[in-house]
Parts: C-alpha cells; structure tokens; sequence
C-alpha cells in the first residue's frame, strides 16, 4: 500500500494536498498519525522557551550610529560651503545671471548655517515631547524630499525655489530644537 | 513564540526623529524576539548577537522609512531574518558549501541515542533550520522565504519536507532507542 510523503503531508497541513492524499489519509491510520506527528512537531517548535541575548548590545549600536551622525553633519556643512563657495567663482564668469546666482549662494549659506545651529542642539539626539517628535519627524521628511529634488538637474530659478523651501524648513527646525533646549535648560 | 508587542505610535515618532530614549526603548521591546530568532537560525550565539547588532544598526538607520504599515515586529523581523540569511550565504560561500547541503548539525555536538526536538532541530542544515522556522514558527508563506533566500518556491517547498523527514527519522531513533 502507498503511503503520504512529507510533501503529501505537508500539503495536506497546508490545505493544498492531492485529490489521492486527502482521499488516502482518511483510510490510512498511519499516515494520520504521522500527520498528527507534524502537527504536534511544529506545536513544539512554536512551544520552545524565547533564547535572551547573553549581552546588552545597545551601547555598541548607540554609539555606531552617534558616529554616523556626527559624520554626515559635518559631511553636509562642508558640502553646503563648498557649493556656495563654487557659486560665488560662478558670479564671476556669468555675470548675466549674477543676480540669481547671488540669490542662490545667499540662500545655500543661509541653510549651511543654519545647519550648524541645528547641529548644536541635536548632539546627541534628546528627549524630545512626543508632539515634538512628531513635528520634527515632519519637517525632517520633507527637508529630505527636497534634498532628493536638489540632486537632480534643474534650473536655477527653480533650485533658488528649493533652497528657500529648505531654509525654511530648517528654520522651523531650529526653532522645535531650540524651544526643546530652553524647555530643559541646556 | 509569539510576539505581541504594541508599539506606541508616538515611541515611533519620537525614535523617527533620532530620539536617543525611544530608539533604546524599541531595542529593549524587540532585542529578545530579535534575538531569538536569529539565535535558532544561526550556529552559535555569538552570530546571533551579530545579527542582532547588525539588525538594530539598519532599525535606527532606516526606522524613517517606516510608514507604519504592519506591525512594527513585522518589519524589524524581516531585517533580521535578511541580516541572518545574508550571513549564513556569506558563511557557506566561505565554506564553498551549496545552499541546500544537508547539514553536519553544530560544531562540537553529535547525535545522541536521546534527542529531544530542540536538539534535532539544531542538528538540521543553516538553510533546513532557517526555512523550518520562518515557515512553522514566524509563519512566512514559502513565497517570502523564497523571497529572502533569493530562491525558488519550490526550493522553499522541498527545504521544508526534507527538514521535517528528516526530524522524524531523529525523533523516531531517538525513540526505539529508548524502547
């Protein structure tokens, strides 16, 4: 007599057995039991105690990311120099469009400083109110978009757009980490 | 085991917006699940605390990308399973062994006349433990399995029979030696 494979039993586990499986295992004492042997196998499995990890491991993560943070900080404000730096060499060859340009270097310095500001209040990433939080997980969200659109080539008049949504942006910001700041009299 | 933990959505928020204290308290709701996992994935505990490591370093990097859909553990769980999964390929490359190689169980250990189910199960191959649990105990569908490996759902499918087979050819020694 033909007996369930694992495959037959686990489709039938599964509810995706053959017509001859589901048909066999009603007549077949021992192909039951083995089904009940599955059955009661991963019923065990599931049963077994949850394993604690021997050592706290957060300290290491913590100061991974600090690291991390502390990086691309000064990355972006060296970044956000450069750039207007750069520009102002631009101002000299393409006196045509100074004014723009001028509009665009004022605007990138007024965000690197900002950035700096921000960078004072958010050394090691505080409490922060859960209404705060949430106020500057919004403002970081869409400071990131625009930082996504300011990567892909674009007029200049439109980047000016971009820079001034992002300076406002931060100086929203700067105001939740300051007003935090003074809350806790750092 | 069973996760049911809730996550308050404003521990979320503040953790999105680099709140040192939420982020330690995620760690410290998820590190035993987290850890759990990995550890009756992988060989030896100290992996596992590598993978926890490695798990919670890409929680607090990408934990912005959360948008809340599903379950927070949901979400935590599938890194870990990937940072698992991604060492144990990194490890049998190392080792040239074949994905789907039936297993030589833990360094250190043999099979006994006297196996419970915990011990069988650590005697199964990297890849039979890993498909066995995220299957019967996570309950991932073999199409995410497959997803996670990178193989076929018919790999997934056939993993899982062979591990169950051979399961109960341990269990079943281990019971007519004791007869």
């Amino acid at each position: 007599m033909m007996h369930c494979t694992m495959d037959d039993l686990l489709a039938l586990r599964a509810g995706e057995a053959s017509v001859w499986a589901r048909k066999h295992i009603e007549t077949c004492a021992a192909c039951r039991a083995e089904l009940d042997a599955l059955y009661q196998r991963v019923a065990q499995l599931k049963a077994l105690p949850a394993l604690r990890p021997p050592r706290d491991r957060w300290p290491v993560v913590r100061d991974a990311v600090r690291g991390e943070r502390a990086r691309r900080r000064r990355t972006w404000g060296v970044w956000s120099l450069a750039a207007a730096a750069a520009l102002a060499g631009v101002l000299l060859l393409q006196p045509n469009q100074a004014a723009l340009h001028a509009e665009l270097a004022e605007v990138k310095q007024q965000s690197a400083t900002l950035e700096e500001q921000l960078q004072r209040y958010d050394v090691d990433g505080r409490v922060l109110s859960g209404r705060a939080a949430a106020l500057v997980a919004d403002l970081e969200d869409r400071i990131a978009v625009i930082d996504g659109a300011l990567t892909s080539p674009a007029q200049d008049a439109q980047r000016v757009k971009l820079w001034q949504q992002r300076v406002g942006l931060m100086q929203q910001l700067v105001t939740v980490r300051a007003t935090r700041a003074r809350y806790v009299g750092l | 085991m069973t996760v049911a933990l809730a996550v308050p959505d404003v521990l979320v928020a503040r953790a999105k917006a680099g709140d040192q204290a939420a982020l330690e308290a995620l760690f410290r709701a998820f590190e035993t699940p987290v850890y759990n996992l990995a550890r009756r994935i992988m060989r030896t505990p100290e992996d596992a605390e590598d993978v926890l490591q490695e798990t919670f370093l890409e929680v607090v990097r990408s934990i912005r990308q959360y948008r809340g859909e599903g379950h927070l553990w949901g979400w935590i769980r599938r890194i870990a399973a990937t940072k698992a999964l991604m060492r144990i390929r990194r490890d049998q490359l190392r080792a040239a062994e074949p994905l789907d190689d039936e297993p030589a169980g833990r360094p250190g250990t043999h099979i006994g006349a006297n196996i419970d189910l915990e011990r069988a199960f650590e005697h199964l191959s990297d890849t039979s433990r890993s498909v066995v649990w995220l299957h019967d105990v996570e309950g991932y569908t073999h199409e995410e399995i497959a997803d996670l490996m990178g193989k076929s759902v018919s790999f997934s499918k056939s993993q899982l029979a062979r591990a169950h087979a051979r399961l109960r050819r341990m269990l079943q020694g281990s019971e007519g030696a004791e007869a």
